[in-house]
């Protein structure tokens, strides 16, 4: 019992114009007609014989004949018919399918008809379960079952007038002749299969979501409804056009590109879980699993955004990254989705600490953009909004998918994981173990479950730093933080307690290989010596000499460096100032014709030293002047990284 | 106050009385709406034709006047009783107080209540079927009986009549009322079935099954003779089955 009558629903519950239906029934009123419609013969049964049977190939015969095409389309068109409940198979009855032999087939009385008009409602479907139930040989089928006990729960306040309504009907019913009970039902059940259809089967009356309008109702030509058909029309001559060549290449493209990988127009291997119930395809292709499946990894080749967009094929990429040394571009690509799609109330937070993490001066995981991008999103980093990074992300995506994702393609991480990646047996299973299948069937974890997983990992994730990644200098730099790359966003404070550098600087000048750029952030460590967290820098001394030997000779390979620079980055000075860990290292003779480190286009390494002479940024003279004084004293002051926007309330600063 | 008491257990046999006889009236209706079912389902198809209407109008007039007559009773069963003792927030002064049998009472009236709800639904949405049916087949013409469907159905709506004529409701005599065509029908069942949702509040979910799930199994001892199962009756054709031309020829 609903108050449907009584209240005006606003809700959206108009059900989509089925067009089929009204075609259908038209060509099922012409099968009728006793000339040219269909021929029927008599159905023999034990007890009885039943007129107005007709078989599957005589329908098919029709149709084709009717509406001049080939037999396979008749058939489809026949079985569409069939599906719909208009004929109904006698035997057989569950598969609704039209059989182009000699096979029986019925019409079905207009009363049981698919009708959009009114739904189907439980109530009927309630009463014809009690019915079958009455019948003292009727057995139920066990989804039947299923949906009489959850109807029997949930009409329960009107279940005795579904039992007296049963039996009624019941007993309505044995009044007609023997025949005609039996044609009634057959009748009524073939409808229950079209409308209540057993499991593994789908109902051709279902029809997607319901709609807000009526469509089969007139709209009043009041000026509103004028109103919203111009401004319609005016959108529709605003809209930009594209030359169908162009737009139906693309979809050509896209079909003939993803035609193998859809679950549903190919084979999915090992099996389509929503035919077999069977979900081995859906744990091989999880979001975290160790070895994908080989479809998955052509995939990545695709696009670069197919790559990014699978988690797995995006921990391969950073895999790659992070041989590379490059990891950065995807750290502040993440940093910013994160930033676009956190909460609001995080934006600033966020929006902070990945402008020191990744876009100031001298921060940790500097990125290489350029300088109108880098004027723009500072700027707009004094107020920031959600979307305040997307020039910045989108030139970095472009950089990633120009350059990186190329050289990730040929590179030995991919290559490795395509010789891995698994390619499953396709399944093949018989009618009862799809049956069993189907009983063994779970839900699957609960989302809120899901995201606590995901959650962890990602805690995991990013306390994982990897040390390899460190900068081979002397110290850990107490005061810059560094972005994993990962989100749930450690708070960022004013002085993080991260230590590591993620990052070798570049290699500047062919003069002094590791020195200028050690004694710069030696001066730095010393500068922030005051602040520093002594503890922290500890243990990243023996790592260090090691790395720096790995990157000495990667420069060497990079070219631009003699021999002679090499060795005297490993002379037992700069040994020594390896070793050293909070001391102010002499600058050498060769330190004030040291050119200021050039900086050279590379993207693979961070730039953690800016020459002064770059004004793209808008830094405040006084930091510019400190910089410089840096450049040639020991320098003095603390130099931490600030956000240009936050100096401005104490230096009074440019703005 | 002793009057009060007087008047509460004469009021309670009369509404004693009142009761069963909805109840009567209930099975009645749902009698009478099983025909009207069956009559419907021929409508469109073979059997159809001028007696199957008439019968289904016949029908129809007497459902409609036992709805009548039930809904008018049963407003006035459950106002009279005023709202239940528990669950409603303004407790109206009522004719009778919340006596102990008086729940029960009020038990057994809102089930009725729901029950004829539920039959007034389901009633109106075999009559907006039927609307729907006799519109697209309307029966004017010689012609039209060409697209009826052939369903298999012979006639054999002769004795559903019957039944239909043999339903006694206890008022059927005494209201001689006009009857309406199906549309007006259908809109005065809709008028009802609102008025009656409006004036009288009943939580039909606290209404609760007397019967557990599966009792009707096997059940109706009257009708058990001779019962074969729908499917044990297709089968019997595989057996004698010929092929196809053979049947042409003796169909």
């Amino acid at each position: 019992m609903t108050i449907r009558n009584t209240l005006q629903d606003h809700g959206q519950r108009y059900r989509p114009r089925m067009a089929s239906l009204k075609k259908s029934e038209k060509v099922l009123l012409e099968m009728q007609d006793p000339k040219t419609g269909l021929k029927s013969q008599p159905q023999r049964l034990v007890i009885t014989t039943i007129p107005h049977a007709i078989t599957g190939e005589d329908i098919i015969a029709w149709l084709a004949d009717r509406f001049q095409v080939n037999t396979q389309e008749a058939r489809s068109f026949g079985s569409m018919l069939v599906a719909f409940g208009y004929i109904y198979p006698l035997q057989d009855h569950k598969r609704l399918v039209i059989k182009p032999d000699a096979s029986l087939y019925r019409f079905q009385t207009p009363y049981f008809w698919p009708t959009q008009l009114l739904p189907v409602e439980d109530t009927d479907y309630a009463i014809y379960l009690a019915k079958r139930n009455i019948r003292k040989k009727g057995i139920l089928e066990m989804h039947e079952q299923e949906h009489y006990n959850r109807l029997h729960k949930w009409m329960n306040h009107k279940w005795d007038f579904i039992v007296m309504q049963a039996k009624e009907q019941y007993r309505a019913a044995k009044e007609r002749k023997k025949p005609d009970r039996v044609v009634f039902d057959c009748q009524e059940r073939a409808y229950w299969v079209v409308h209540r259809p057993p499991p593994g089967t789908v109902s051709a009356m279902d029809y997607g979501l319901d709609r807000q309008i009526d469509p089969n109702s007139d709209e009043a030509a009041t000026p509103d409804f004028y109103e919203r058909i111009m401004i319609f029309t005016q959108q529709s001559i605003m809209r930009p056009r594209v030359k169908s060549s162009v737009s139906i290449g693309a979809l050509v493209k896209y079909c003939a590109t993803y035609n193998n990988h859809d679950p549903f127009l190919s084979n999915c291997l090992p099996s389509n879980p929503w035919i077999t119930d069977d979900v081995t395809f859906w744990t091989l292709n999880m979001p975290c699993v160790e070895i994908p499946t080989k479809m998955r990894v052509e995939r990545w080749t695709f696009s670069f955004a197919e790559l990014l967009s699978d988690t797995r094929g995006r921990d391969d990429f950073r895999l790659f990254l992070k041989k590379e040394f490059s990891g950065e571009n995807l750290a502040f690509w993440e940093a910013c989705e994160d930033l676009k799609w956190g909460k609001a109330a995080s934006i600033k937070e966020k929006a902070e600490h990945i402008y020191k993490t990744f876009l100031a001066r001298g921060a940790p995981r500097w990125i290489n953009i350029d300088g109108k991008t880098m004027e723009v999103t500072v700027k707009g980093l004094k107020h920031p909004h959600r979307y305040v990074l997307d020039p910045a992300q989108t030139h970095i995506y472009m950089l990633m998918k120009k350059d990186s994702y190329g050289r990730y393609q040929k590179s030995p991480v991919f290559k490795d994981t395509v010789k891995k990646a698994i390619c499953p047996d396709e399944h093949r299973f018989s009618g009862l173990q799809l049956e069993q299948n189907y009983k063994k069937r779970r839900p699957s974890l609960s989302p809120i479950i899901l995201r606590q997983m995901e959650q962890e990992q990602r805690a995991k994730m990013a306390a994982n730093i990897d040390i390899t990644q460190l900068c081979r200098f002397t110290t850990p730099v107490p005061h810059l933080a560094v972005y994993s790359g990962f989100t749930d966003y450690p708070t960022a404070t004013a002085s993080p307690s991260l230590t590591f550098l993620a990052h070798t600087p570049a290699c500047p000048s062919p003069i002094s290989v590791g020195l200028d750029s050690t004694s710069v952030s030696e001066r730095r460590v010393e500068e922030a010596e005051g602040d520093g967290n002594p503890a922290a820098r500890a243990p990243v001394g023996g790592n260090v000499s090691r790395s720096r030997m790995a990157l000495s000779l990667r420069r060497l390979l990079k070219g631009g460096c003699t021999p002679a620079t090499m060795f005297a980055s490993l002379s037992p000075k700069c040994h020594s100032a390896a070793g050293t860990s909070s001391r102010i290292q002499p600058i050498g003779p060769d330190q004030p014709s040291q050119a200021p480190p050039r900086r050279i286009g590379n993207f693979f390494q961070i730039k953690v030293d800016i020459p002064p002479e770059c004004r793209i940024y808008p830094i405040e003279s006084e930091d510019e002047e400190e910089e410089s004084r840096a450049a040639f004293q020991g320098g003095v002051g603390a130099k931490e990284i600030i956000c240009p926007w936050e100096s401005l309330t104490t230096h009074n600063g440019t703005g | 106050m002793s009057s009060r008491w007087r008047r509460s257990v004469g009021e309670l046999a009369l509404r004693g009385r009142q009761r069963g006889e909805c109840e009567r009236a209930q099975e009645a209706l749902g009698r009478v709406t099983s025909c009207f079912q069956q009559l419907a389902v021929s409508l469109g198809s073979s059997a159809d034709g001028s007696f199957l209407r008439d019968e289904m109008d016949e029908t129809r007039h007497l459902a409609q006047r036992i709805c009548r007559g039930l809904s008018r009773r049963l407003l006035r069963l459950l106002s009279d009783c005023g709202p239940a003792p528990s669950g409603v927030e303004d407790r109206q002064v009522s004719d009778c107080g919340p006596a102990p049998s008086g729940v029960e009472d009020r038990q057994v009236s809102e089930r009725l209540w729901v029950l004829f709800l539920s039959a007034l639904e389901h009633f109106l949405s075999d009559l907006r079927q039927a609307h729907d049916l006799i519109g697209r087949f309307p029966l004017r013409q010689r012609n039209d009986r060409r697209s009826l469907v052939n369903t298999g159905c012979m006639d054999g709506v002769v004795a559903v009549a019957a039944r239909v004529a043999s339903v006694q409701a206890p008022w059927l005599t005494m209201e001689e009322e006009q009857s309406p065509d199906l549309t007006n029908h259908i809109a005065e069942l809709e008028a009802m079935l609102s008025e009656m949702q409006l004036r009288v509040p009943v939580a039909f979910w606290s209404v609760e099954a007397t019967q557990l799930a599966g009792a009707e199994r096997g059940g109706l001892e009257d009708l058990q003779e001779g019962e074969d199962s729908l499917e044990e009756l297709m089968e019997g054709e595989g057996g004698s089955r010929r092929p196809a031309f053979c049947c042409l020829t003796c169909g």
